[in-house]
């Protein structure tokens, strides 16, 4: 494993080995998560270009301290130096092992009063076709609220996935939507009432596509429905403002 | 030559002079939380797997800026001359801060990237008083995070209040922090082994040494990155959001809540006012203290600062930044109403 370049006797680093590998693999996490379009799972499209640009730099970082792995002086991974390591990789071995998964029920009840005061970035104007920023929009904002009470009656489809409202009606479900600004952890919630569904059909965390027609009702939003169809997961859970 | 012989001391060898086979160990367990984490199913678990998502969401978002920060702090380590900051440490303190804190316009990423530029830039002998200054003002007064605080805020009355009010802010904490930053630790504002976890030789290439110190920085940086985002992630999952939302209308409270929420939410400074202006339910000042507070003081930057920076660093910051938003933004609370 040792050479000579020049009159200095080098040889390969197994602390330059090993921290290749871990940057390696962030680097491949980022191409992963952007190739495969998972990055929208953890990321709004406001801010998914960080992802390539990571993979660039981790990819970058790697490959060159795989080239650079030889040194002059004898390193030795050390006890701690190896934890360090692995502590750095667990987010990798994570992301990459568990399965894609969204936001879902639990998260709403955490963040339901963000929501009731705080969906919308900006002022948003309710004139077109009806969907869930809208509606966080007008229960956010008293113009936009006035716009979509303009709007009662009107048909409407949304996607979201089903929570219940404690006491509400066997045929009434809550249809949930999150909307994140940054990344997840800025996530809020959108939420229509949906009456008029078959009694018991729905469960917390299925994703349903519902039809019907739209009636703002004080800050709330109710959709009186027309159909209700289970949809897979959509590859972008979230919606951005 | 002392930083190698510090690292070789720390080394453990095993009886005989055999090396350590801790990494076997360690790649064993990242095996099985790999199987764990697919034979065990915890995304069925709720609360679990709200913590994974917000915890994986806040690191791939943070780690591209940890990484370009930590390429811009290896090129100034290869490429920078000490001499170029030596013209700065001779400044009398009142005019490093100020150089320091508008130097900050020129380096546009978000705060988990000026965290290891900085602590470059101590190590090149920059006085800490300034190095924290440009810390702390960068996320804030780029122009990346000016640029899209005025696009958050676009169509609403306060937005000129919130773009130059965020910038001066930002400038005059910065400067605050720094000044006391330097008048309490004039010297050794790193921790110890921030200061030697990069065994470097001047007598290798120039290529060689900037990803030494790229790798160096990157690695140090994410295992604090990492408890931080953990942190929070955790704090996310069990502390609903709603204990905020209750003092929006009250006028000191609602500046601290939402100082308390930038904590908590971590966000990064380049997004973070398009969360802040949705905050509709607070006022301006109080949405000003979420965007100068947050920035400079958040629970992934706790944790990197407590890693890098010497005992007594964060606490320091975490107080004065405290205490000068909150000074400022209740001025303007005053002024604007």
């Amino acid at each position: 494993m040792s050479a000579i370049t020049g009159n200095v006797a080098t040889r390969v680093s197994p602390v330059r080995i090993a921290a290749a590998i871990v940057l390696g693999a962030w680097g491949v996490m980022f191409w992963m998560l952007w190739l495969t379009g998972r990055t929208y799972l953890y990321l709004s499209s406001r801010t998914a270009w960080v992802v390539p640009m990571g993979a660039v730099i981790m990819s970058i970082a790697a490959i060159g301290r795989l080239a650079t792995a030889r040194s002059a002086r004898q390193e030795v991974l050390g006890r701690r130096q190896a934890w360090s390591l692995g502590i750095v990789a667990l987010p990798v071995v994570l992301v990459l092992a568990l399965p894609p998964s969204a936001l879902g029920a639990y998260s709403v009840g955490k963040r339901a009063t963000f929501g009731g005061s705080a969906i919308g970035a900006t002022a948003r104007d309710v004139t077109g076709p009806l969907d869930f920023v809208d509606i966080g929009a007008a229960q956010s904002f008293p113009a936009a609220m006035t716009q979509l009470e303009a709007r009662a009656g009107e048909p409407i489809a949304l996607e979201g996935f089903v929570t219940h409202k404690e006491g509400a009606p066997l045929d009434e479900i809550v249809l949930t939507r999150y909307i994140v600004t940054c990344c997840v952890a800025d996530a809020t919630i959108a939420q229509v009432r949906v009456v008029g569904l078959p009694p018991g059909a729905y469960t917390d965390d299925e994703w349903l596509r519902i039809t019907g027609a739209v009636y703002p009702v004080g800050r709330e939003v109710l959709v009186a429905a027309d159909s209700a169809e289970p949809i897979p997961v959509p590859e972008q859970p979230y919606l951005t403002p | 030559m002392a930083v190698e012989t510090a690292l070789r001391a720390r080394e453990p060898m095993l009886p005989g002079g055999a090396h350590d086979r801790t990494w076997a160990w360690v790649l064993l367990a990242l095996a099985a939380v790999a199987v764990a984490a697919r034979v065990l199913h915890p995304m069925q678990i709720s609360w679990l797997r709200n913590m994974l998502i917000v915890f994986g969401s806040l690191l791939i978002e943070a780690m591209p800026f940890v990484a370009l920060g930590a390429t811009v702090s290896a090129a100034i380590e290869v490429f920078v001359p000490a001499s170029s900051f030596a013209k700065i440490a001779r400044l009398p303190r009142a005019a490093q801060l100020p150089v320091a804190a508008f130097a900050g316009m020129a380096f546009p990423v978000c705060e988990c990237g000026s965290v290891p530029v900085a602590r470059r830039l101590a190590r090149k002998g920059l006085s800490p008083a300034a190095a924290v200054t440009f810390m702390l003002a960068a996320p804030i007064v780029n122009p990346v995070v000016i640029a899209s605080t005025f696009v958050a805020y676009r169509g609403r009355d306060s937005q000129a209040l919130m773009v130059a009010g965020r910038f001066t802010l930002g400038l005059v904490v910065a400067m605050c922090v720094g000044w006391v930053i330097g008048a309490l630790r004039p010297d050794g504002l790193l921790r110890a082994d921030a200061a030697i976890d990069d065994p470097d030789d001047v007598e290798e290439p120039r290529a060689r040494r900037f990803f030494t110190h790229l790798s160096g920085d990157l690695v140090f940086m994410a295992r604090f990155l990492i408890l931080g985002a953990l942190i929070a992630a955790a704090i996310q999952t069990f502390v609903p959001a709603s204990v905020a939302d209750r003092v929006a209308s009250l006028p000191v409270l609602s500046l601290l809540a939402m100082m308390f929420l930038a904590f908590i939410l971590s966000l990064c400074s380049e997004s973070d006012a398009f969360v802040a202006a949705s905050f509709t339910s607070f006022g301006p000042s109080a949405q000003l203290a979420f965007l100068v507070f947050g920035p400079m003081v958040d629970l992934k930057l706790a944790a990197l600062y407590i890693g890098t920076y010497s005992k007594g660093f964060f606490r320091t910051v975490l107080i004065v930044v405290a205490a000068a938003t909150l000074v400022a933004t209740l001025w303007v609370e005053v002024w604007w109403g």
